[in-house]
């Protein structure tokens, strides 16, 4: 070979593997784009990126019934975050529960959902927090749980039970947006998380999956396509239109933590993926809202006479001087302000979402709050005002009364699960050493 | 009588200022307490009043009168409350209830423009404050950041930071009336304490139409939050305490307050620092009913300055049928002005003033007039709403020099509780009469501009009141011809402050209120300074 024809060639070669070079970048960085992706699909942020702290460095409250637990650090910072971490240990911290020091997680960290996610989105996910998010060294405050649930082992064996490690696999005879669907639900967005219902060990009942839960406070409705306890009458145009901007023609207004998962996770993911979750939660909702009715002029009908102020209950009575401003006196909204008649939310089994949304507002991101009233009005007229609203705009039955409002009040009900796991405690002991006893006995025997 | 009450700093009046004031103290760690005269009301039963009440043009409708703690009233029948011994009657209007009297406003928050600061070294007319424009500008900043002010940057008033709140959109009424006056005038902006999105707890603006005489849903600030946050900040607060009289020393230091309860108990409290927070009027009235053996002239009157030089901004309107439909009453009722006639050569010669377009909606009073005129059925419905959609009113804020003869003092007649009840005096004199025919011929001119039918300008010589009190405790480096210094201390008494309106010695051509929070601000932190190491 020539000279020339050596400069060529290595020339040639020297080309190829820049090109190369310049394709695995471009790889690298799709990677990372789909893992940011990703990222708000499981919408991270809204554990691990507390308000007035840098992205992703933790430090969020979440208040369970066993106490505060303090969400991590998860930037690629080495001493306060996951920077130390293979793409394995990432793995088996979201998927698995187990931390790079072989310390479990609390299911505060959803991963019985992320569970369901395929190999390739953990690691677009892990690309992107190594190397898409700035390091934080800047560790948040440790979480303390009262015993026995600051015995982090006591989670193995509760993952044995709970955990189900089986990855997410399609139904082929379905739709490839349905099981596109399906995979976002069950897995990366997580919904179960709050719509499910948990067992005494507060671990997700399989058997009633979507069907509703409180959370405490705030309650999480049947996003089962049940046309009667469910959202089976919803269209999947609605769903769309609410998971995109918190309300829908249905009337249907987000408030609380869905609102929260909207704002930061929903109406930011891509239109096909929302369209996904719609196909895959309503199946066999028609594809288009019903047209509504043009609006049209109305007859005035208040009477301010002193007779007609007489007969107001004190239900109403806080309606019209606190509400109906807003939401009108017959509960038909106000240019564009929701209309409580037929709201989605008064069709609840609880009134809580209606107290709820009464004592703390509704504060989305964009667009019209509605204020909190918890300073305002007492427990007793939250609580006859949420009854009135259900009662005269919605025909509901439920009732909830001054005592659960003030238990709302003050974050919803303490736990049984604190005592029961203590006692139970004892009670495996006390079996333990039945157990060990028989054992014996029986090699005794053998 | 009840046991010592007694504080750092005692505060009387529980509006916007001194409101704001006790929560700056109290934040540093001193006992504040606050009194006020009339009660507290929750925003929903102010709301439920006006709803059912039959007066709705009667701004003081949800306000409730009180023959303890009176204010004037003027609906259905005027209550006689003020004396009026002027050529002019001065209609003022306040509220005394916790909170004060910007519960019923536009939360309009200017900044006065900088030469309204030394008219007299400029332009030979009114008085030169003892402070300059660049004294107040932050602390204008720090109160347009308390209440969410957004609006027009380029409106007279420079400012170093930018508002801290995005503008309300235009309504329909702005956009059409700000294209059709351009380029002859220049419609702007108002500066308005008013949300477009949800700033310290409260939401935004949905349109209401009602910030006057309240806003259903906080998206305006307004003085009961700064209420609230007082009493939330660890303020004291006693309500229905009416003070009457203040004690002194020999030195004239102040060392208590005598207070009635509502069943006329007497009660005293005593303090380190007062400071008096109680309107414009009442301020004065309580400084001369507080009149001693020492001081037989009231107290920080020496000079006979208290209540002198009372001014509003003496106001004129013109109502016409524009020639395209306009809907006001969508939105805020008051979100757009003209400034272009605030400041100039011609403030020599004649006041200046601003033009403020009204966007309220016009369908209660376009009402009343068709009734009047005998329509009924249909033709009635067809009416309402042609000319509530056409019908735009206008009035101005103009500069009113202040008088010594313009005063309040107390009269012979006495309220429910054996207290004099104030007298006042005022007219409008040559300079703004000047001033007003030159807004006359401009309110034609804008009319002509909206090709209007229907003009009704209000009666001439008649000037209704913009409720903007200042004056009556004008700051001022000479104790002969002021009554309090530039930090709002009575000339003579060491431990009194005054914060308000009262305290400007001149009116501007803009709403008061936020000159007199910045003022308030600037006062508070002059008393942490001075008293830091009781």
């Amino acid at each position: 070979m020539t000279d020339a024809g050596r400069i060529v060639l290595s020339l040639g070669m020297l080309a190829l593997s820049l090109g190369a070079g310049v394709a695995r970048a471009d790889d690298q960085q799709a990677l990372i784009q789909r893992g940011e992706y990703l990222a708000i699909a499981g919408d991270c942020a809204a554990c691990h990126t507390e308000e007035g702290r840098p992205a992703f460095s933790g430090g969020h409250a979440i208040s369970s019934p066993l106490g505060v637990i303090y969400s991590t650090n998860i930037t690629p910072s080495d001493s306060a975050g996951i920077g130390s971490y293979s793409l394995e240990q990432f793995d088996q911290a979201l998927r698995h529960g187990v931390r790079a020091d072989g310390r479990q997680l609390y299911p505060a960290m959803p991963y019985t959902a992320y569970a369901r996610m395929r190999d390739e989105d953990i690691a677009a996910l892990y690309a992107y927090f190594m190397h898409g998010v700035a390091p934080v060294d800047d560790a948040p405050e440790k979480t303390d749980l009262p015993f026995p649930f600051n015995l982090r082992f006591s989670m193995a064996a509760w993952n044995g039970l709970f955990l189900d490690q089986t990855p997410f696999t399609p139904d082929p005879d379905k739709s490839e947006q349905f099981n596109r669907g399906a995979y976002l639900v069950e897995g990366l967005t997580h919904c179960s998380t709050c719509h499910t219902p948990r067992n005494m060990l507060m671990a997700e009942k399989q058997d009633q999956a979507l069907k509703g839960a409180s959370l405490g406070t705030w309650y999480a409705p049947d996003i089962t396509a049940n046309p009667n306890t469910g959202i089976g009458q919803w269209s999947q145009q609605q769903l769309i239109e609410y998971l995109t901007t918190g309300h829908a023609d249905n009337g249907a207004t987000a408030g609380g933590p869905m609102l929260e998962a909207i704002d930061k996770s929903f109406s930011r993911m891509t239109p096909e993926d929302i369209k996904a979750i719609a196909t895959y939660l309503l199946p066999d909702s028609p594809d288009t809202s019903a047209p509504t009715p043009a609006p049209g002029l109305r007859p005035i009908r208040d009477n301010d006479t002193p007779a007609a102020l007489e007969k107001i209950g004190p239900g109403e009575r806080v309606y019209r001087d606190s509400c109906a401003t807003c939401h009108g006196m017959q509960g038909e909204g106000l240019n564009g302000l929701p209309a409580l008649k037929g709201h989605p939310v008064l069709k609840k089994p609880t009134a809580d979402n209606v107290s709820m949304a009464i004592l703390e507002g509704v504060w989305p991101h964009q667009g019209q709050a509605m204020i909190g009233f918890d300073e305002e009005l007492s427990d007793t007229e939250i609580a006859e005002v949420t009854n009135y609203v259900m009662h005269a705009f919605g025909r509901s039955d439920v009732h909830t009364d001054a005592a659960r409002v003030a238990e709302l009040r003050q974050g919803g009900a303490t736990s049984p699960l604190l005592m029961l796991a203590r006692v139970g405690m004892v009670g495996a002991g006390v079996a333990l050493v039945i157990l060990i006893a028989w054992s014996i006995w029986r090699r005794r025997r053998g | 009588m009840n046991k010592d009450i007694s504080a750092d700093v005692v505060v009387i009046g529980a509006g916007v200022c001194g409101s704001l004031l006790a929560t700056r103290l109290a934040r540093t760690g001193r006992s504040v307490l606050l009194l006020e005269s009339g009660p507290k009301i929750r925003r929903s039963d102010l709301v439920r009043r006006y709803r059912e009440s039959a007066f709705k043009s009667d701004f003081m409708s949800p306000y409730p009168y009180s023959p303890q703690a009176p204010q004037p009233r003027y609906t259905p029948t005027p209550n006689d409350y003020l004396d009026q011994a002027g050529p002019h009657p001065f209609k003022a209007q306040y509220i005394r209830i916790f909170g004060g009297t910007t519960w019923h406003w536009a939360a309009q928050l200017w900044r006065n423009v900088p030469n309204d600061f030394r008219t007299q070294s400029l332009y030979g007319v009114g008085r030169d404050w003892p402070i300059s424009y660049d004294d107040l500008e932050d602390y204008y900043y720090q109160a347009e950041v308390i209440a969410g002010v957004g609006g027009e940057p380029d409106n007279g008033s420079p400012r170093k930071q930018p508002f801290p709140m995005e503008r309300v959109p235009a309504s329909w009424l702005q956009q059409r009336v700000t294209e059709r006056l351009a380029p002859e005038f220049r419609v702007i902006d108002d500066a308005t304490g008013r949300n477009s999105r949800s700033y310290d707890g409260r939401p935004a603006c949905c349109g209401n139409n009602n910030c006057m005489p309240i806003c259903p849903i906080d998206a305006q600030y307004h003085g009961g939050i700064a209420a609230q946050q007082a009493e939330d900040s660890g303020v004291e607060v006693i309500t229905e305490a009416v003070v009457y009289q203040l004690e002194h020393d020999r030195d004239g230091r102040i060392t208590a307050a005598n207070y009635y309860d509502w069943d006329k108990n007497r009660h005293r409290v005593t303090g380190r620092t007062f400071v008096l927070a109680a309107n414009a009027i009442e301020t004065p009235r309580l400084l001369l009913m507080s009149a001693s053996e020492q001081f037989p002239e009231g107290l920080a009157n020496r000079h006979d300055m208290v209540g002198r030089h009372l001014c509003d901004h003496p106001a004129i309107g013109v109502t016409f049928d524009a020639d395209e439909p306009l809907w006001p009453g969508r939105g805020p009722v008051s979100p757009c002005s003209i400034g272009q006639f605030r400041d100039g050569e011609f403030r020599s010669e004649h006041a200046p003033f601003r033009i403020d377009i009204s966007n309220g909606s016009k369908v209660a009073s376009v009402t009343k007039e068709l009734l009047k005129e005998g329509y009924f059925g249909r033709e009635l419905e067809e009416q309402v709403r042609f000319r509530s959609a056409r019908r735009l009113s206008i009035k101005n804020a103009l500069e009113q020099l202040p008088d010594p003869e313009n005063r309040v003092t107390l009269s012979d007649k006495r309220d429910d509780m054996g207290l004099p009840t104030p007298r006042l005096h005022w007219s409008v004199g040559a300079y703004e009469q000047k001033g007003t025919e030159q807004v006359r011929q401009y309110y034609d001119r804008i009319a002509e501009k909206l090709g209007a039918t229907n003009v009704q300008h209000s009666k001439p010589g008649a000037f209704s009141n913009r409720q903007h009190i200042t004056g009556t405790l004008s700051m001022g480096h000479d104790p002969a011809t002021s009554v309090t210094d530039a930090w709002g201390r009575a000339h003579g008494h060491d431990n009194l402050f005054m914060v308000g309106t009262g305290v400007m010695p001149t009116v501007g051509t803009c709403n008061v209120t936020l000159t007199a929070m910045a003022l308030a601000l600037r006062t508070a932190d002059r008393i942490v300074e001075e008293t830091r190491h009781d």
